[in-house]
């Protein structure tokens, strides 16, 4: 039972548990945390996976990448992954990236940290965000 | 617990001819930021190179290793493979 309320919508499906003491279900059943993270991706053109929300990240690495986006005015969806550590682990199945924050554009993963505040210093992050 | 000795030693042994630069950034042995040269970055994207390095750590990172901070460097001599690779400039 998990009050965190991140700021922007959070694409699980209602009633998902976000917290759980029990043992990860098997991964090769139906698996409701993939689709709705497959989901999240697709339906918004900026989406990202983030620790704690934009209001109150809960990592350096999380803060500096929503303020570059905020920086850019951008609107983004936000999703945190510290609810439920099979968030993050179903994340970095799709994405084939290890780390948080992962930020996606258009439905592909832009990139972590590093990469997004590189592209944040060179212009590239505002043009690929257009 | 890896030290950043460790940590350059395995990637510069994992791509060949890599030079790693990393430091242990809060001295605490879990948090690195480390800069790669590789002329195997050549013509890929910076997603890429990043996954080639994260690779050689698979699940320690996010484990020991609470975060490995990156930035990826093609030589200035190496060849070009077609796609446009990020050169960061150097000072002059």
């Amino acid at each position: 039972m998990s009050s965190t309320t991140p700021s922007t919508e959070l694409p699980m499906s209602p009633g998902q548990p976000v917290a759980s003491a029990a043992p990860v279900a098997s991964a090769s059943e139906a698996n409701p945390i993939h689709d709705a993270i497959a989901e999240a991706i697709a339906e918004h053109k900026v989406i990202l996976f983030m620790k704690g929300t934009p209001e109150a990240p809960a990592c350096g690495f999380s803060a500096r990448t929503v303020a570059a986006l905020q920086e850019l005015d951008t609107p983004f969806a936000a999703v945190d992954i510290l609810p439920d550590p099979r968030i993050r682990q179903e994340l970095s199945a799709i994405s084939n990236w290890p780390t948080i924050p992962q930020l996606f554009v258009n439905g592909e993963l832009l990139g972590g940290c590093d990469i997004v505040m590189e592209m944040h210093e060179s212009g590239e992050l505002a043009e690929a965000l257009v | 617990m890896p030290s950043a000795e460790d940590i350059s030693k395995r990637i510069e042994t994992a791509i060949a001819g890599a030079t790693a630069d990393v430091e242990d950034y809060t001295g605490t042995g879990d948090h690195f930021r480390a800069t790669v040269t590789a002329a195997a970055f050549a013509g890929r994207s910076r997603i890429e190179q990043h996954r080639l390095v994260y690779e050689i750590f698979g699940t320690e990172i996010g484990g020991p290793i609470h975060a490995l901070s990156l930035k990826t460097l093609v030589p200035q001599d190496a060849p070009s493979e077609g796609a446009p690779t990020p050169q960061p400039t150097t000072t002059q």
